[in-house]
């Protein structure tokens, strides 16, 4: 047979090719022992010596010819066998997935952190004071002596072992100050307590306390700080209003009340003030040289402007129905 | 305090809308709790704070509101009074700093002129007081309109003449409202020659109070000095009209007035007999404080630019007088009725309210330089949101339960208890988180929950040098018949002891040890205590069977708790580079004694292979078919690695052989 018919033959062979089967047979018959280029070039000793290059190089451009449609038939092949085996992955898409439980970060926690994160972000460091306090620190401190009137505002829980259960996060105000001096600029979140039971209120709840200590300090930088805070927390359109109010701790004090867009009502949000210099001055810092601001709030009240919830009891219900959302 | 809205339209002779009334008042720190209605007028219900007992009155409450508006007010009555016969009683004021002024007026022979004025009443019945006798009745409404408390006695009961002094030991009064309280020294009365009449600004006593049969009448009106009336009431567990404004400040200037302002209307219902007043005052009586402020001062505060004619003036509105000048020195005189102003930053609160808050600039902070330190707070949330991505749900619970919840669970020792708690499910501070997720359960298990995954970060409480602790505590429960259909998640002690480990690997905690548990609330056989090296930190595994129907339920769930504040904080420390060798491994399988615990063959690989040795993985615990009873088969997988060559099979042989000889000689292991 001359080379050229084999070329032909060659490439028609891999035409019709389907099957590996057909694909290792095909290598038998051209390339086997006894196979048709394996044959065609061992007669390349019968030619003459000034042929034999020309011949075998024919045969070399056959044999690659060969490797060429055997590479690109096995590709096919290769490709047809994992097409056919996929349908028999078929699986329904629609089943749910495996089961792995994600949990939730309670509302009151997301709230808090909404808040820390924007006081944090404007150089505040957070801190933290003890839940059950001494007398001292829940009031002597912040200027409320006994028998002070405003100890009524406190409905105060005391404890058997002469403590109480701090009735406000200020508390962290003096311990802060006591420990790191000024100037200083803390956010304290956590629990506190008070005996009072109701729609609107529960024994225990968190409240959320700033403090700024420097020199120079006035009412303005506490305004900006608060409405700052306000249109980050509750839009840049809210409506905002400063009262004046009273806090043993502060003067002159503030309440800070927002509009309600919906009910049209003024919403009380949080009570601030200039940190009165008996407090300054019981903290160890001398009222002379620095003043400070402070403004405290409490989460539920802004878990429930944020998530509209009817009942602040809701949120100490522990319903995994609630929580889970 | 409930406030007609006729009366202080009266007051400050204009008619404002009641809505604008109440915008304005509280613009001014006069917060309006509630408005109802009474036939045609209206009750406002104000929120006073205690530091303005001045506005304690309608008149306080007019005068304020006068002062913002800019509006001329005048808070003297004209009484025309004269008294006709004698008062005969004497007066002794033996505490003399306490009461510096006491005045007192004898009526007799009432006899009515005119239908008792129904104002009167109706002004009583808004404020909630009732209606007792009609010349009480009278001291009230001045008390309301005024601020002054007043007090009337049955003039007969009285034996002998007057004296305002302290209480002696063991002296009793039993007072309106058939109170007997026992005072104590530092208790101000009003006492006759045998006994105390009045609990001197507070109440007066039951046993000298007027009735229908009262011939002759005893008025008092007196300054009492706020530091001594202030919490005496709230101890004996009440308060009073007259204590709440007495314990906050009442004009010192007011008491003779008020009083003449009673006997007028006195003398307009009826034809009576009144005495001259007899009124007693002391070198202890008040004088008006002064304060020295700068216009700087209240500029520097407020950040304002307000100039020294403005400030004055604001002040002259609230009757602040300017009284001396030096040079920027001015030097204000406090009214009478303003107990709460002592310092510059009163009065700067002053200036402030009246200009309005609103009013008052905002101005951009300057930065502070303080040094900045991660917080434990970043720690806690980061925990948090660990527990969340492993499925637990973040509750969170009341510090104190019911004492019977710890009782049951032999955790009541040491725990600290409410003087006053609001109810006895709410009296004792927690000592473990496991009460309050075991009641979370319950509730769920109620709700119809079948699987439950809860964790709380919150304080434990005791009675020991730390008081209290806080608690990271979580709780799975599991309860389903049907799970998921391709999911078969089993919920053991291992489930729960690999989250932990987890979370300690996720926050570079290593020297942990797991010791079987010696917390009683918990399986003493299936359950751990966890160690931070010789620390005890908390404890993982299944709630103790006996405690299941105690806690209301019918199926164990598993539980943990653990110190956070023995976590230490490790931040990402130095990283180290891989070795470039490759790592060797073999596996071995053991038959071994059941009693020896993974620990002890850990150890005995570390102790036995000490080249080269990288970990150890147990892939497989077996103590069915093929293995003696007693006995159990475990298999591991070892890797070896060095970052300074690649080991040769001579290098691995020789650490494998040590190994199975080390767990036959120490363990009695067999290889398998």
């Amino acid at each position: 047979m001359d080379l050229d018919a084999l070329k032909a033959n060659l490439k028609k062979d891999f035409q019709e090719i389907v099957s590996q089967d057909e694909l290792n047979q095909l290598k038998v018959k051209y390339l086997g022992k006894k196979g048709r280029i394996t044959e065609l070039s061992k007669n390349i000793k019968n030619l003459p010596s000034e042929e034999r290059p020309i011949f075998g190089k024919k045969i070399g451009e056959l044999r690659s010819l060969y490797e060429d449609l055997l590479n690109s038939v096995q590709e096919k092949i290769e490709l047809q066998i994992i097409n056919e085996s996929l349908e028999k992955d078929r699986i329904d898409v629609t089943l749910p997935g495996s089961f792995k439980s994600q949990g939730k970060l309670h509302p009151l926690t997301i709230t808090t952190k909404k808040i820390t994160d924007f006081f944090s972000s404007k150089g505040y460091l957070i801190e933290d004071g003890p839940e059950i306090e001494s007398d001292y620190y829940n009031f002597d401190a912040l200027n409320i002596p006994k028998d002070h009137p405003a100890r009524d505002m406190h409905d105060t829980f005391y404890l058997d072992n002469g403590n109480l259960l701090r009735t406000h996060t200020s508390p962290v105000q003096i311990r802060s100050i006591e420990k790191r001096g000024a100037p200083l600029k803390i956010i304290c979140p956590g629990k506190v307590y008070r005996s009072d039971a109701d729609k609107t209120h529960t024994p225990m709840f968190h409240q959320i306390e700033g403090l700024v200590i420097d020199e120079n300090i006035n009412f303005g930088h506490l305004k900006n700080e608060i409405m700052t805070f306000i249109d980050f927390f509750f839009g840049l359109d809210t409506k905002v209003r400063f009262r004046p109010s009273y806090f043993p701790f502060t003067e002159p004090s503030a309440e800070v009340d927002i509009l309600d867009k919906k009910s049209k009502n003024w919403l009380e949000i949080m009570g601030c003030g200039l940190v009165h210099p008996n407090v300054i001055d019981m903290a160890g810092l001398n009222p002379k040289k620095f003043s400070g601001f402070a403004f405290g709030m409490g989460i539920e009240r802004m878990a429930k402007l944020s998530y509209e919830i009817e009942d602040m009891r809701s949120l100490f219900s522990n319903d995994i129905k609630f929580l889970s959302q | 305090m409930k406030v007609l809205y006729s009366r202080i339209t009266n007051a400050i002779k204009a008619k404002p809308k009641i809505e604008s009334l109440c915008e304005d008042l509280t613009l001014i720190g006069i917060e309006v709790d509630e408005i109802k209605s009474l036939q045609r007028d209206k009750i406002i219900d104000f929120d006073l704070t205690p530091n303005r007992g001045d506005c304690f009155s309608v008149k306080g409450l007019a005068r304020d509101y006068c002062a913002f508006k800019d509006k001329k007010f005048s808070s003297v009555t004209k009484s025309f009074f004269k008294g006709e016969t004698k008062f005969n009683k004497k007066i002794k004021l033996l505490a003399k700093e306490a009461c510096p002024a006491y005045s007192a007026v004898s009526i007799s022979n009432l006899k009515l002129k005119k239908k008792f004025p129904y104002y009167i009443k109706k002004t009583l019945k808004a404020a909630g007081i009732q209606s007792i006798h009609p010349l009480v009745d009278i001291v009230n409404f001045v008390m309301l309109e005024s601020g002054q408390p007043m007090h009337v006695f049955d003039q007969d009961k009285i034996e002998g003449d007057i004296e305002v002094r302290f209480a002696k030991t063991k002296e009793q009064i039993k007072i309106l409202g058939e109170k007997n309280l026992k005072l104590t020294k530092d208790c101000l009365v009003i006492a006759d020659e045998k006994q105390p009449i009045a609990f001197a600004g507070i109440s007066g006593g039951l046993n000298h109070s007027v009735s229908k049969k009262t011939q002759n009448f005893l008025i008092e009106s007196a300054f009492f000095r706020p530091n001594i009336i202030k919490g005496k009431a709230r101890r004996y567990g009440f308060q009073t009209d007259a204590s709440q404004r007495f314990e906050r400040g009442v004009d010192f200037n007011l008491h003779e007035d008020a009083l003449k302002e009673a006997l007028s209307i006195i003398q307009e219902i009826y034809w009576v007999d009144i005495s001259n007043i007899e009124t007693i005052k002391n070198k202890y009586f008040p004088k008006k404080k002064l304060i020295n402020i700068s216009t700087e001062d209240v500029n520097l505060k407020l950040g304002t630019d307000l100039g020294e004619n403005k400030i004055k003036s604001i002040l002259k509105r609230l009757e602040i007088k300017l009284i001396k000048k030096n040079k920027n020195n001015l030097t204000f005189e406090v009214p009478s009725h303003r107990f709460d102003l002592s310092i510059k930053e009163d009065l700067i609160e002053e200036v402030a309210r009246i200009v309005g808050y609103d009013n008052l600039p905002q101005i951009k902070n300057d930065p502070i330089t303080q040094h900045y330190e991660k917080s434990d707070y970043d720690f806690i949330n980061q925990i948090k949101t660990f527990m969340t991505n492993k499925g637990f749900n973040e509750v969170i619970n009341y510090s104190f339960l019911d004492r019977q919840a710890l009782e049951n669970l032999d955790i009541e020792n040491k725990s600290i208890s409410l003087k006053n708690p609001l109810n006895n499910s709410l009296n004792t501070l927690r000592t473990s988180l496991l009460p309050s997720l075991a009641e979370n359960l319950e509730f769920n298990i109620n709700r119809g929950q079948n699987f439950l995954s809860i964790f709380e970060m919150g304080k434990s409480f005791s009675n020991d040098s730390h008081m209290e602790e806080l608690n990271l505590a979580g709780l799975i429960y599991d309860d389903e018949k049907f799970k998921n259909w391709n999911t078969n998640q089993n919920y053991d002690f291992y489930y729960l002891k690999g989250i932990l480990e987890n979370l300690f690997a996720e926050f570079r905690i290593e020297k942990i040890f797991w010791k079987k548990s010696q917390n009683d609330l918990l399986h003493p056989y299936a359950s751990a205590d966890i160690y931070l090296k010789n620390e005890l930190i908390g404890s993982v595994g299944s709630i103790n069977p006996r405690f299941i129907k105690l806690l209301g339920l019918n199926k164990a769930f598993l539980y943990f708790e653990i110190k956070v504040e023995s976590l230490p904080r490790n931040d990402l420390g130095k990283l180290i580079a891989p070795s470039i060798y490759p790592i060797s491994q073999r596996d071995f399988s053991f038959e071994i004694d059941n009693k020896v615990s993974y620990e002890q063959i850990e150890n005995c690989i570390y102790i036995s292979s000490k080249n080269f040795l990288i970990s150890t993985k147990i892939f497989d615990v077996y103590d069915g078919k093929n293995i003696s009873d007693g006995k159990k088969s475990i298999a591991f997988r070892v890797s070896w690695g060095s970052n300074k060559k690649t080991l040769s099979d001579e290098d691995i042989n020789k650490e494998a052989n040590l190994i199975i000889s080390g767990m036959q000689k120490k363990l009695g292991a067999i290889l398998r």
